[in-house]
């Protein structure tokens, strides 16, 4: 890892409030173009270190430098080269988008004659043109989160930093905020994504590091992370609730076994091969447990990422109002 | 950590600005930006300024011909030449309550937290709020002015006038910083209406602003001759009546001054704070 290729570089960040380490020793570096995605479920600490990156929030010990900006020791720089869409839209409501971009501009620093054509060039590519020039506080979730993002594109920054940028969007919001943060890679910019979705990681990030309660409990490529479990996985289906009841009762004392209720499914890590599948399902027969299908499958990052932090993420379905 | 990098084109990033001048200029320009949101915002929000007058026409009607009978003010005295520049310094420091309440809103929407991560100077976000506030003042002093010369009060000229509004416009800026101080630290706009009925009410009724303060019980004078109130009060009447008095001005500008001493860096050092 040379220094100079990174443009955010975080060593060891660590933060506590109180009792909790929030963060605890966050470590990774971004290069241009590339997209991290620092995953992990709520309460992880994935905030609280974009925060400390982008100068909101001390940082207790570690480093971090943004553009080789140290953000402990030169706050004002880093300002200058990052761009921020956090958790929350930080718009003001009373504004409309153009007056909103507009006055980011300014504090940007933009210069006066580049400030109008960015402006409309922003409102073009992000399709913002039908509600630009009403006000943020009539606008739906979506709109405004968008207006959010792209608050934070005004003065092209070399590094973005997107917390949970799709959390709350309907799936064409989503697809929407993935196309902008791909060519936005595309274009150059280090983007630092958090999220709670695998999903999301899976499509977007170069690299992912996993995080739970302040800690790294992985790292790697989307399929480094998938290969890190390893193992097969037996998935079983069952006709009715009483056989899941049961099968799940059988395979509960199998290390990493999870289930579904609603789709009345049992996925059992395989560890020791076909004679193991055999056993389990044998088991299950004898049981009097009626099996509508089961396959052998790759693990998936959502197998992964139970596996590493012992709880599952969230479906994409679960975030529809 | 192994994050592949690609090769950097990137030419590299230019550092802040940090000499004096450069954060100066940054500053101003900043302030400039901010006080152009605000005034926008005000403009959306025509509302507030009948906010920023409501108190003042409702202590200027309710005192004069509800209360002005009953306070002794010695025969021959007209209670309304009184009142008015009391009323004066009540608007103002309602100007400053509404900075509070409005402060504690911008920081309650989120963003105020994007501020904080831009390049640009943390004064300029409550410097822009604090000099729309005084516009906003500026505009309900005169519509009061108005109001008071229309029931029948008379300045004593009207360079003094312009000096009694100057004056008042100022004490309510530095009241201003106090308010976003106070915003910044409580961040609930509930809680800051809430809490400044602890300050403001008992600062203005024991005041000079209604009631001279010999009317008052002898252990209350002293407090009521020398708190800010009190002090802008005097001070605006005297240049009402064209007979300003050199210690009521000077106490009036140092509270003016001290205010702005204390609450201009101990707000800024407060919003700077992550709730
Ligand atoms: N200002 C704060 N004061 C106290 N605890 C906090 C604060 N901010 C975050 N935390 C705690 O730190 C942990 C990490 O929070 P956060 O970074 O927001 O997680 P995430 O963004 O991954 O959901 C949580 O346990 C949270 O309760
Ligand atoms: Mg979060």
């Amino acid at each position: 890892m040379s220094r100079m290729n990174s443009v955010i570089e975080a060593a060891g960040l660590t933060k506590r409030f109180g009792d909790v380490v929030a963060a605890d020793g966050v470590t990774f570096s971004i290069g241009r173009g590339q997209v991290l995605g620092l995953l992990g479920p709520n309460g992880a600490g994935k905030t609280t270190a974009v925060k400390m990156l982008t100068t909101l929030l001390s940082i207790d010990s570690g480093s971090a430098r943004i553009a080789g900006f140290d953000v402990a020791r030169d706050p004002e720089s880093v300002r200058q080269v990052i761009g921020l869409a956090g958790q929350a839209a930080a718009v003001d409501e009373k504004l409309t988008a153009r007056e909103n971009l507009e006055l980011f501009a300014r504090l940007y620093k933009l210069p006066r004659n580049r400030r109008r054509s960015r402006i409309n060039e922003l409102i073009d590519r992000f399709d913002m043109g039908s509600f630009a020039d009403r006000p943020a506080a009539t606008y739906s979730g979506g709109q405004r989160r968008r207006l959010d993002i792209v608050a934070a594109l005004v003065a092209e920054p070399l590094a973005l930093f997107l917390d949970e940028p799709t959390t709350g969007l309907d799936p064409r919001g989503r697809a929407e905020v993935w196309d902008s943060v791909r060519a936005l890679a595309a274009a150059g910019t280090a983007i630092l994504l958090t999220t709670q979705y695998l999903d999301e990681a899976d499509r977007l990030a170069d690299h992912i590091v996993v995080i739970d309660q302040g800690r790294t409990v992985a790292t790697g490529t989307p399929v480094e992370l998938k290969a890190e479990v390893g193992r097969d996985i037996l998935e079983i289906h069952v006709p009715t609730d009483g056989d899941f009841a049961r099968a799940r009762e059988l395979t509960a004392a199998v290390p990493g076994a999870s289930v579904n209720a609603d789709r009345r499914q049992v996925d059992v890590p395989i560890t020791e091969g076909a004679e193991q599948s055999l056993r389990l399902l044998r088991t299950l027969e004898e049981s009097g447990v009626r099996i509508d299908d089961f396959q052998l499958r790759q693990p998936t990052l959502d197998d992964t990422f139970l596996a590493l932090t012992g709880s599952p993420t969230k479906p994409l379905e679960e975030v529809q109002p | 950590m192994t994050a592949t990098a690609q090769p950097t084109t990137a030419e590299p990033a230019i550092a802040a600005d940090v000499s004096a001048l450069g954060r100066l200029r940054r500053s101003t320009e900043d302030t400039a930006t901010m006080l152009w949101r605000d005034m926008i915002r005000t403009a959306r929000q025509p509302e507030m300024l009948v906010f920023a007058v409501v108190m003042g026409v409702f202590f200027l009607v309710l005192f004069n011909y509800v209360f002005g009978g009953a306070i002794g003010m010695g025969a021959g005295v007209d209670y309304l030449q009184f009142l008015v520049p009391g009323v004066f310094v009540i608007t103002a420091l309602q100007g400053a309550q509404q900075t509070s309440m409005g402060f504690a809103a911008d920081l309650a929407e989120g963003v105020t937290d994007r501020f904080r991560s831009l390049p640009m100077s943390q004064v300029a976000v409550i410097a822009g709020r604090t000099i729309a506030d005084a516009v906003r003042n500026l505009i309900g002093l005169i519509l009061v002015a108005l109001l008071a010369l229309v029931m029948g009060y008379r300045f004593d000229s009207a360079a003094g006038a312009v000096a009694a509004i100057a004056l008042t416009t100022a004490i309510g800026f530095s009241f201003s910083w106090l308010g976003a101080a106070i915003a910044a630290k409580v961040r609930q706009p509930d809680m800051v209406g809430m809490l400044s009925m602890f300050w403001l009410f008992p600062l203005m009724l024991a005041s000079t602003a209604f009631t001279p303060a010999d009317s008052m019980p002898g252990w209350l004078q002293p407090f009521a001759t020398y708190q800010p109130i009190s002090v802008a009060a005097d001070a605006v009447r005297g240049l009402c009546e064209g007979t300003p008095a050199t210690t009521d001005l000077t106490l009036a500008a140092a509270w003016t001054i001290g205010l702005l001493v204390v609450f201009v860096p101990v707000s800024v050092r407060l919003y700077q704070q992550s709730p």
